[in-house]
């Protein structure tokens, strides 16, 4: 007891510290509201804090299960989402920010029904993987005949392309309660007054007054989700001191297999995982992860020499690409004369990459992040606030869609049962069945990304031994072929 | 090493018991006899309990061992938390028996009343209020602490605010403290309340006679309504996870809580309502589950021989 009045004190510590003329206006409201006893706040079973793909995707999920469809919830923004409603592009440009949904998560969003939503003309589904080590140039031949999966591995999507799918389907089913254009003040326990004890209910503080006290408070809030701090749940991690390069690209063609047949490539720098990924027609969209001296460089690179170093990094040797990253410009020349003293089996890397669309470069940092637990009293995590991962796999978003299907489930087994959801006994189940997934899932990917970020010394010959015969990565294999099918839970 | 302490403990559980055994001998003896006695003369036997005022048949022993676990009835780590985890199956049950019923239209699914016997700290309770298609939940224990926490939490779910109530009375004086609650009927004659589904969940082996009991929460139950009950079956393996493993070797459930003489087989259960009430009650259901820690509450065919199970009956439209 006496740690929860602690940490109500403590929670309303932030109000205090907005700037003064903030508070006084605060202090208006209070007095206002004080007035007309407008005070009591309005109470929802759940709310959600976030609206990206896990947070809109939970609320979809909810609202159209005839289950959960009854109860009361709420969604707070911070963005204003009618830019998401009405997102729109020419099909010759692409978002920078894209993802690779697995057929999992491709399910789960057709079960909730926004599957349909998306602009399907801007959804490319890939059908064969080409992933090798840059230093020695040991090569995963991916055969997805086997047994049990489709012909598509993944899909690739723009991020916008998936949340403005998922606002138009929960904007149709209806039902929530859209808070958007608001901050979150703060964040308190309710009080004790009347017949009503909402003191281990969440209250969320919106700018502009409005109060909404939550049965179920699920963070979908990010990497510093506001929402894990008031639950106190302690995030943990690294950062990799890289940065993910990312780009919309125009290549020469529709690449190697042509319109049915795409292809996703990854080659494992020392710096990092290069990936060039396939959207529709001759576009692709580009994660390089790297240091972020040569994420600066890139950045500033003119067109033609940013295109020049994006070639190189499929095709170059590692030291000739380290050089190239010490020119300040004029690596479309000096990638000329060096792919002239380089054999390079064409077939087997990205088609040449001839256009960058303006102002589609933009770096991020990479951080590996992995939230004590996922719930508290009436507080889920999902999605980036409870974890975050480095982009080589390409499960950061799966993984939040996972997490929304496995709370979405937990929520809807309470409903059943007559279980108050928002209880830490009612979450349990999600905390149990996503924790331990997405341990496995970020500890192999950190320790992937690990083990390729070794230029040279005993363990380069080792991850290679024997690696013409593709088993001596077979567990590499396994992994991103599992993960990217959506059955990483059947690795170990 | 385990097994001399488990043995020890064995010995003093024997010792503890010995009078008991004697008491509830005869009052088994005496509840078998009382199910086929009742076909003979059914009306002294059921009225002349609820005739005497005082008459209970509400062990004092266990009221104080409840109350003194009142406290920690909500917490999900405390000693309630294998009933937290059971309550689920208590759902899945009820509803099983209520869509049984294969020959009749299938049952309104709202509107629904119930009638909680013995709710301690309203695990059930809250939860069947909390349901979509509840309409009202009268819980009743004889416990007034447990009572007070139960109503304490209730208070903190808006949702339960004008479904759920609480009252501290024995079943025998619960039609007489339901029309002290309605003054302007008080006048009246006393009249009947009655229930879609009457629950007795984990009680049974804590009352002094269970069939004089049963009888007393049997006129709750409405026309086509059903009784549902849970207990434990009085068998070696019982008395072995429930009172040995269970209390004293793995201290999953506080020590105290279950007298292993006091648990009630199934068929005792089935013999009482099909065969000692034949006419009044129809459908008999049973499900035996078992706890496996780590894992939770499983069904388990068969297992009602052996441990916890659910039973229930459908009261006939004819009763």
């Amino acid at each position: 007891m006496e740690a929860l009045l602690t940490r109500s004190r403590q929670l309303r510590r932030p109000a205090s510290r907005v700037c003064r003329s903030c508070s006084r206006q605060l202090g208006a409201q209070a007095r206002r509201t004080y007035a007309s006893a407008a005070s009591q706040p309005d109470i929802y079973d759940v709310v959600c804090v976030g609206g990206g793909p896990a947070g809109l995707s939970l609320l979809t999920a909810l609202r159209s299960n005839p289950v959960t469809a009854g109860l009361r919830v709420a969604l707070v923004e911070a963005q204003d989402l009618s830019n998401t409603r009405g997102w729109k592009l020419p099909p010759d440009r692409f978002s920078n920010r894209c993802s690779s949904l697995t057929p999992s998560s491709a399910n789960f969003l057709n079960r909730i029904g926004a599957w349909d939503y998306l602009a399907k003309e801007r959804v490319q589904p890939y059908h064969e993987m080409q992933v090798w080590d840059g230093v020695t140039d040991a090569r995963i031949e991916f055969d997805w005949e086997a047994p049990g999966t489709g012909r598509t591995i993944a899909y690739m999507t723009e991020n916008l392309n998936l949340t403005s799918g998922l606002l138009s389907r929960m904007d149709g089913v209806g039902g929530t309660d859209v808070f958007d254009k608001v901050k979150v003040e703060n964040i308190t326990l309710g009080e004790d007054k009347d017949d009503l004890d909402l003191t281990q209910w969440p209250v969320v503080h919106l700018s502009g007054g409005k109060q909404l006290a939550a049965r179920l408070l699920v963070g979908a809030d990010g990497a510093n989700s506001p929402v894990r701090s008031f639950a106190e749940i302690e995030s943990r991690g690294w950062d990799y001191e890289r940065h993910g390069v990312v780009a919309t690209l125009e290549m020469e063609d529709e690449g190697w297999g042509g319109h049915d047949m795409k292809i996703a490539y990854q080659r494992f720098l020392p710096t990092g995982p290069v990936a060039m990924l396939p959207m529709p027609g001759r576009y692709a969209t580009m994660v390089w992860s790297t240091t972020p001296r040569n994420a600066a460089l890139l950045k500033s690179l003119r067109a033609e020499d940013f295109l020049a170093m994006v070639n190189a990094a499929f095709r170059l040797r590692t030291v000739d690409l380290e050089f190239m990253h010490t020119m300040e410009c004029g690596q479309s020349e000096e990638l000329l004369w060096r792919l002239q003293h380089t054999h390079v089996n064409h077939q087997s890397v990205p088609q040449t990459v001839v256009g960058v669309q303006a102002g589609s470069v933009a770096s991020f940092p990479l951080k590996m992040r992995h939230a004590d637990t996922y719930i508290g009293e009436r507080v889920a995590l999902v999605g980036d606030a409870a974890h975050t991962t480095h982009p080589l796999a390409g499960q950061g978003l799966n993984a939040g869609q996972g997490d929304v299907e496995s709370l979405a489930g937990a929520i809807e087994y309470s409903v059943l049962h007559g279980q108050d959801l928002g209880t830490r006994m009612s979450l349990e189940s999600y905390n149990a069945e996503r924790y331990a997934a997405n341990h496995v899932m970020l500890g192999v990917v950190d320790k992937l990304h690990k083990l390729y970020s070794v230029g040279s010394g005993p363990l380069v010959p080792l991850r290679s031994l024997g690696l013409n015969a593709a088993n001596a990565m077979r567990p590499l294999k396994n992994f991103l072929m599992g993960q990217a099918a959506g059955k990483g839970a059947k690795l170990f | 090493m385990v097994a001399r302490p488990s043995a020890a403990v064995l010995l003093r559980q024997l010792r503890r018991q010995a009078p008991a055994v004697r008491r509830r001998t005869e009052s088994f003896v005496g509840s078998r006899s009382f199910s086929t006695d009742s076909g003979s003369s059914p009306n002294s036997v059921n009225h002349q309990p609820s005739s005497d005022p005082n008459f209970t048949t509400v062990s004092p022993d266990e009221v104080s061992h409840f109350n003194a676990l009142a406290s920690s009835w909500w917490d999900p780590h405390g000693p309630s938390r294998i009933l937290h985890l059971m309550n689920p199956l208590r759902h899945d049950f009820i509803r099983m028996c209520r869509n049984s019923n294969l020959d009749a239209a299938p049952p309104p699914a709202t509107g629904l009343t119930y009638l909680d016997i013995g709710c301690g700290g309203g695990i059930f309770a809250e939860s069947a209020a909390r349901l979509p298609g509840t309409k009202s939940v009268i819980a009743i224990d004889p416990s007034p602490e447990v009572l007070n926490i139960a109503r304490g939490h209730a208070r903190r779910d808006p949702a339960l605010r004008h479904k759920l109530q609480y009252l501290n009375t024995p079943i025998e004086q619960l039609t007489a403290t339901i029309s002290k609650q309605n003054p302007q009927q008080s006048q009246q004659p006393l009249r009947q309340p009655q229930y879609d589904v009457v629950s007795v969940f984990e009680v049974l082996e804590h009352v002094s006679n269970p069939a004089q009991f049963l009888d007393q929460c049997a006129p709750f139950v409405k026309p086509g309504g059903w009784l549902v009950m849970s207990t434990i079956a009085r068998t070696w393996m019982s008395w072995f996870t429930t009172n040995l493993m269970a209390e004293d070797v793995l201290r999953i459930v506080p020590r105290g809580t279950h007298d292993w003489q006091k648990y009630v087989n199934e068929e005792e259960l089935r013999g009482h309502f099909m065969a000692g009430r034949s006419g009044q009650w129809a459908d008999p259901r049973c499900m035996g589950v078992i706890y496996v820690p780590g894992v939770g509450w499983r069904e388990v065919q068969g297992s009602e021989k052996v441990g916890n199970y659910f039973f229930a009956v459908r009261k006939t439209e004819e009763s």
